[in-house]
């Protein structure tokens, strides 16, 4: 007992304050971790870039684009050109995109421009529209203009 | 920053710690760097549109970026439009200062960062006033999942 009582009284020049390594090497590994783990989950903000019509300025001559219309139903149901395609519950729009896919491919061959134009009702969600969106970004599609109300 | 060999006295290599710090700071600083790059402006009251397939941004354009959020107000099914966190009850409220801020930018991209469950109408109101304003090179946010 007597001496732990003269261990705690130690000596001021006995008293190690020096910088220790283990320690700090126990918070960076654990700062990291909290770090990688974050990385891991960290949710990024996406952009689909587009023109709206009418306010750019040209001063050639252009030349009019095949069209392709793309109507949202209310209810989430697409259709292309009037053909229904896919399901309202399909996030992913298979359909839609393979057949956008194969019209880019053949305007590519026949060295036009596909444009197409969004027909989304008033009561469709916006959700659906950037689905088609989506679609026509893995169809290799970019030009897009948007329209009020219905095709008809 | 560190420095020494690989071994002590006797030959036989020994850890050094010195070195070791070097590396765990280097990826401590790239994983915070990554991490505070990536994270979302968030506006807690609206949830973006997933999109997998939306392209990065443009680290070029981000300066002339400028974020419209679109809220949903659900018991009126209808957009609350809150730019630089102010409510605009009236949206028109809004050309003179986009007009302003294309008048000190000309590459300005408009953000329209809207609620996945907001009606397509009201996205159609927010692309007439951006183009009221003279502005043609807009982008919808959407988020990677």
């Amino acid at each position: 007992m007597r001496k732990k009582g003269r261990a705690r009284h130690k000596k001021s020049s006995e008293v190690h304050l020096g910088f220790q390594i283990a320690p700090m090497v126990d918070v960076v590994f654990v700062i990291l971790l909290y770090f990688m783990v974050a990385a891991a989950n960290v949710q990024t903000e996406n952009e689909h870039i587009t023109k709206l019509p009418g306010t750019v300025p040209t001063d050639t001559e252009t030349l009019m684009p095949d069209e392709i219309s793309i109507r949202i139903e209310d209810d989430g149901q697409v259709y292309l050109n009037d053909d229904p395609l896919d399901s309202p519950e399909s996030k992913n729009l298979p359909e839609l995109a393979g057949t956008l896919y194969q019209l880019h491919e053949s305007s590519v061959a026949s060295q036009s421009d596909v444009l197409v134009t969004i027909y989304a009702n008033d009561l469709a969600r916006y959700t659906r529209v950037v689905d088609v969106l989506d679609a026509l970004s893995r169809a290799k599609i970019s030009s897009v203009t948007f329209q009020a109300g219905s095709a008809e | 920053m560190a420095g020494g060999g690989g071994g002590g006295d006797s030959g036989e290599p020994e850890f050094q710690i010195a070195p070791m710090i070097d590396v765990l700071l280097v990826l401590l600083v790239f994983f915070v760097t990554i991490t505070s790059a990536e994270v979302l402006k968030v506006d807690k009251k609206l949830t973006l549109p997933i999109s997998p397939n939306a392209k990065k941004r443009e680290q070029s354009m981000v300066k002339h970026e400028m974020a419209i959020n679109l809220r949903w107000n659900k018991d009126i099914d209808k957009g609350v439009l809150v730019v630089d966190d102010k409510i605009f009850e009236n949206w028109a409220d809004l050309i003179p200062i986009l007009q302003d801020r294309k008048k000190k930018d000309d590459n300005l991209r408009v953000v329209i960062r809207g609620d996945a469950q907001l009606p397509a109408s009201e996205i159609q109101r927010i692309m007439n006033i951006i183009g009221q304003a003279g502005i043609a090179d807009i982008a919808f946010a959407a988020s990677n999942r």
